[in-house]
C-alpha cells in the first residue's frame, strides 16, 4: 500500500460471524475484491481484509475480520469479537438452520463486544430466490426486535454488499457524532487519524492490499 | 535451508547510506507523514508540538527507512529478504498470553497488576475481598514451604527416634509473614506482592509432619507451646523449639487473617457462610494441634468466584486496567505476545502490518495458530480427515508451489509440512510449528521494533491514556467522592473538571445530546460553581518553563482559538469529552513523548544522548 496510505481519517474494525457456509468469506471477498469466489475453501480460524470507503464525506478504512463458522473454531474466534465497532451477522436465506442459529450468534456478539457495537443482520444468497427458506419479513422482524440493521444481499451478484458495510459504517459514524462512541477510547474498535487533506471527491474505489483475503 | 532467501547485498548499501545520511525523510511518504503529524498535534495548542512532531517524524521515518530498504526485493516473493531468523528470545511455544489481556487468575498472581486491581476495588468498596485472597494465598504458600523446609531439616538430623515429649522452650518469635504481607499490601507497592507463588501441596510430607505421634488435647486458645507433631527428633530441644516456633507463627498469621476477615466481629468480613467459617475455625485449631495451611482455601474460592463474576468485567473496562496496560506497554520491554494476544493492540498492529505490506505473515500466523490451538484443545479426539482438510487449506494458500499467498518458505520447511499433514492419522497439533516459529520471529525481529516506534503505537498509547485521563478528571476534581465506577466511556462524558455531583453532570450532558453538533458548548460552563472559580487567579505570570523545556500555561486558554482547528464536529467532541482538552492533550502528548523516547532508546539498545536531543 505505497500509494497514499494515509488518506483515510478513521479505521473501523468489523467482524463477520455466522454459521459455516453462509457466505461470510465470499461477502468479504466481494467487498474487497469485487469478485465472487465460487470455490472458496472454508476459513481456518480467522482472516482479515480491508477496504477504504467514504462515509458522510469522510474516508473510512474498514478492517474486517472474517471468522470461521465451523463449530470447532468457535472458541478461538471468540477472542476476536472484543473491540469491534461493527459486526455483520450472516445467515443463508436458503437454509433455515442458519437462521435458527442466529440467537446463539447474537448472544455471543452481545456478550463479547461493546455495548455500542453496531450489529447488522445479513441474509445472504439473495440471488437464489427459488430456494428461499426464510422470508424477508420474518427476518426483518427478528432484526427489529433485537435492534439490528437488516439487509438481504448476494455475494455472488454483489447486490447490497457495499450497502451492508456502508450502513453499519454510517451507524457507527453517527454514534461517534452523538457521543455514544468515544473514538479516543482504546477498545472502541475505531482508530481516529487526523483529518485527511481535503479532497472532496466521492471516491469509494477500494485499495485492496496485495495480500488481502483470497478466500 | 533458509526460510526466506537472502538477496545479494549489492543494492542495499546505497539505500542504506541514503536513508541514513538524509535526515530528511528517506521515503516519499514522509512529507505527508510530517503533515499528518502536524495535523494530529495541531488540536492542542502550545509550543510542544514542534517537539512532538520532531519525535514522531523521526521515529516514523526511522521505521520507513529500514523497511524501504527491504522493500527492494522482488514482489513475487513477499518477504524473501528475511532468512530464517532463528529462535525468538522467548520460547515460542510457551507464548500464548498477552500481559495485556487478563483473567482474574492472572491478575491475582501478577505483581504489576495487583496494585491497579486493589485501587479499582477500593473504589468499589470491595478491596477487602482482594486483600483477603492475597493474604490467605500468601499464608498458604509460605506455611507450606516453611513446613516442608522444616521437615527436610529435621529429616536431615533425624535418627528415626521415637516421638519425644515436648519441652516448653521460650524462644523469640519468628517474623510474622502475615504481617509482612499486610505491610506489602498496605504500601501497595508492586515490587513484592504475594511472597511465594504456585506452591503446591505435598500431601505425603504433610502427613508425616502433621499427624502427631501422640494425640493432644485441644485447647481453643493456644497459649502453651507444648506441641509437637514430628515423629523424628534428634536434637530434641532445638528442633522441637523450631517446630513449635514455626507452628506458633503460622497460627498467629492464621488468627490474624481470621480476625481481619472471617470473624463475625471483623470490620469487613468476607461474605461466607457459617459452615465455612466453622470449618476454618476447626482447621486453625486443629485436633492435632497443627494449623492447616489450607485453612482458608474454601473461603478463597468463594471470594474468587465473587471477584470473577461481580467485579472483573468492570475492572477490564476501568481506567485502572488501562493504567496497567500503559504500565506494561511503556515498561521498555513489550513482547510480541503482548501485542498479538491482545485484541486492542492487535487492531493497531494489523494496520501497521498492512502498511508494511506484510499482512500475509500475520494472516498465516493467525490462521495456523488458531488451527493448532483448536486441534490441541481436542486432546487427541478429533477427526483426522477433517484436520487434514484444514491443514491442506493452509498448505495450498501459503506453502505449495502454486500457493496463492506464498510466503517464500524454503523447500525443507515445505517438505516437513507435507509429511506432517500426510502422516497417518492426520496432522498433529504441532503440524505447523516450524513455520509458525519463523513467522513469529520475523514479526518480532523485523516488524515489531518499527511498530513500537510508529505513530500507530503512539496513537494506541494515547487512546489508552485518554481513557485513563478522562476518568481521572472526575477523581481528581471531586476529592472525597469515590469516582464513578462505570466504564470509561460514560465517565469520560462526565469528566468536565468541575465539582458538581456526577449525576448532575451526566444530566447536563444528556441535554446537550439533543443539540446540533455544530454548537460547541462547554459543559463546564453550565456548572454554576465553576463560573466563580478562578484556579489561576492571583498569579501574575502567564506561565513557566519546566525541566523538560515544556511551557506550563498558567492562564486560561482562549476558547475561540480552538474553533478554527479541525472540524467543528471533532472540536465539539473534544469539548464534551475532555473539557480542558488543551491541557489534557498536551500533557498526554508530553507523557507519550517521554515514553516513546524511553522505548526507542531501550529498543535500540544504547543510551546515546543523541536520541534525547530530539526533544
Amino acid at each position: 500500500m505505497t500509494a497514499a496510505p494515509y488518506n483515510y481519517s478513521y479505521i473501523f474494525k468489523y467482524i463477520i460471524i455466522g454459521d459455516m457456509g453462509v457466505g461470510k468469506s465470499c461477502l468479504l471477498h466481494q467487498f474487497t475484491e469485487k469478485k465472487f469466489m465460487a470455490d472458496c475453501p472454508h476459513t481456518i480460524g480467522v482472516e482479515f481484509g480491508t477496504r477504504i470507503m467514504e462515509v458522510n464525506g469522510q474516508k473510512v478504512k474498514l478492517q474486517i475480520w472474517d471468522t470461521a463458522g465451523q463449530e470447532r473454531f468457535r472458541a478461538v474466534t471468540r477472542s476476536y469479537y472484543r473491540g469491534a465497532a461493527g459486526a455483520l451477522m450472516v445467515y443463508d436465506i436458503t437454509r433455515r438452520s442458519t437462521y435458527n442459529h442466529l440467537s446463539s450468534w447474537l448472544t455471543d456478539a452481545r456478550n463479547l463486544t461493546n455495548p455500542n457495537t453496531v450489529i447488522i443482520l445479513i441474509g445472504n444468497k439473495a440471488d437464489l430466490e427459488a430456494q428461499r427458506d426464510v422470508t424477508y419479513e420474518e427476518a426483518k422482524q427478528f432484526a427489529e426486535e433485537n435492534g439490528l440493521l437488516f439487509l438481504e444481499a448476494s455475494a455472488k451478484t454483489g447486490e447490497n454488499v457495499e450497502e451492508a458495510f456502508l450502513e453499519a459504517a454510517k451507524r457507527i459514524y453517527q454514534n461517534i457524532q452523538d457521543g455514544s462512541l468515544d473514538l479516543n477510547a482504546a477498545e472502541s474498535g475505531v482508530q481516529h487519524k487526523p483529518s485527511a487533506p481535503p479532497g472532496g471527491r466521492i471516491n469509494t474505489d477500494s485499495q485492496p492490499p496485495k495480500e488481502g483475503c483470497s478466500c | 535451508m533458509s526460510f526466506f532467501k537472502r538477496k545479494a547485498k549489492s543494492k542495499e548499501p546505497e539505500r542504506v547510506t541514503e536513508a541514513k545520511v538524509n535526515k530528511a525523510p528517506p521515503s516519499p511518504q514522509s512529507p505527508s507523514q510530517g503533515l499528518r503529524n502536524h495535523h494530529a498535534i495541531q488540536e492542542s495548542a502550545g509550543p510542544s508540538h514542534v517537539a512532538i512532531n520532531a519525535i514522531s517524524a523521526n521515529m516514523d521515518s526511522f521505521a520507513r527507512g529500514r523497511t524501504a530498504i527491504l522493500k527492494k526485493q522482488p514482489s513475487h516473493m513477499e518477504a524473501a529478504h528475511f532468512g530464517d531468523l532463528g529462535h525468538s528470545c522467548v520460547n515460542y511455544q510457551q507464548e500464548d498470553r498477552s500481559r495485556l489481556s487478563k483473567t482474574v487468575e492472572h491478575v491475582l498472581r501478577d505483581s504489576v497488576a495487583i496494585p491497579h486491581y486493589v485501587h479499582f476495588m477500593e473504589h468499589r468498596g470491595a478491596d477487602h475481598l482482594v486483600r483477603f485472597w492475597l493474604e490467605s494465598e500468601s499464608f498458604r504458600a509460605t506455611s507450606w514451604s516453611r513446613v516442608r523446609a522444616h521437615s527436610l531439616n529435621s529429616v536431615k538430623h533425624s535418627s528415626l527416634a521415637e516421638p519425644l515429649p515436648a519441652s516448653p522452650g521460650r524462644t523469640p518469635e519468628l517474623p510474622q509473614l502475615g504481617q509482612h504481607t499486610a505491610d506489602v499490601l498496605s504500601r501497595e507497592s508492586s515490587s513484592e506482592g504475594p511472597a511465594v507463588h504456585m506452591e503446591r501441596r505435598d500431601s505425603s510430607i504433610t502427613e508425616t509432619i502433621l499427624s502427631p505421634g501422640t494425640p493432644r488435647a485441644e485447647t481453643p486458645s493456644r497459649q502453651t507451646p507444648s506441641r509437637t507433631g514430628t515423629p523424628c527428633k534428634v536434637q530434641p530441644n532445638s528442633t522441637l523449639q523450631d517446630l513449635s516456633e514455626l507452628m506458633k507463627s503460622i497460627e498467629k498469621e492464621a488468627v490474624n487473617i481470621f480476625t481481619k476477615y472471617i470473624s463475625p466481629d471483623a470490620v469487613r468480613p468476607i461474605p461466607i457462610t457459617e459452615p465455612i467459617r466453622n470449618d476454618i475455625v476447626a482447621k486453625i485449631c486443629g485436633e492435632d494441634g497443627m494449623v492447616d495451611p489450607n485453612s482458608f482455601v474454601v473461603a478463597q474460592s468463594v471470594v474468587f468466584i465473587i471477584l470473577e463474576q461481580q467485579h472483573f468485567s468492570e475492572f477490564l473496562r476501568s481506567h485502572h486496567f488501562c493504567k496497567y496496560q500503559i504500565e506494561v506497554l511503556t515498561s521498555g520491554s513489550v513482547f510480541l505476545a503482548d501485542i498479538l494476544f491482545c485484541e486492542s493492540a492487535l487492531f493497531y498492529f494489523s494496520e501497521y502490518m498492512e502498511k508494511e505490506e506484510a499482512m500475509n505473515v500475520l494472516q498465516f500466523w493467525l490462521a495456523a495458530d488458531n488451527f493448532q490451538n483448536q486441534l490441541a484443545a481436542k486432546k487427541g479426539q478429533y477427526d483426522g480427515q477433517e484436520a487434514q482438510n484444514d491443514a491442506m487449506i493452509l498448505y495450498d494458500k501459503y506453502f505449495s508451489l502454486q500457493a496463492t499467498n506464498p510466503l517464500g518458505f524454503g523447500d525443507s520447511v515445505r517438505m516437513e509440512i507435507e509429511s506432517n499433514i500426510c502422516r497417518e492419522g492426520g496432522p498433529l497439533p504441532d503440524c505447523f510449528t516450524t513455520p509458525l516459529r519463523q513467522a513469529w520471529t520475523t514479526m518480532e525481529k523485523v516488524y515489531m521494533p518499527g511498530f513500537l516506534s510508529s505513530n500507530l503505537y503512539y496513537k494506541y498509547l494515547s487512546d489508552l491514556i485518554n481513557s485513563v485521563r478522562a476518568d481521572e478528571f472526575v477523581n481528581v476534581n471531586t476529592p472525597g467522592q469515590g469516582g464513578p465506577t462505570d466504564n470509561e466511556r460514560s465517565s469520560s462524558n462526565a469528566s468536565e473538571g468541575s465539582q458538581t455531583q456526577p449525576g448532575a453532570k451526566r444530566a447536563a450532558i444528556k441535554i446537550l445530546k439533543n443539540f446540533d453538533e455544530a454548537i460547541t458548548v462547554d459543559v463546564a460552563s453550565l456548572d454554576p460553581e465553576s463560573l466563580y472559580q478562578r484556579p489561576y487567579a492571583g498569579r501574575m505570570t502567564f506561565g513557566k518553563v519546566n525541566e523538560m523545556g515544556q511551557f506550563i500555561r498558567e492562564a486560561e486558554p482562549e476558547p475561540d482559538v480552538k474553533k478554527s482547528k479541525g472540524s467543528i464536529f471533532s472540536q465539539a467532541m473534544k469539548k464534551w469529552v475532555q473539557g480542558n482538552s488543551d491541557e489534557a492533550q498536551e500533557e498526554m502528548a508530553w507523557q507519550i513523548a517521554k515514553m516513546i523516547v524511553n522505548d526507542v532508546v531501550h529498543q535500540s539498545g544504547h543510551d546515546s544522548p543523541g536520541k534525547s536531543t530530539k526533544l
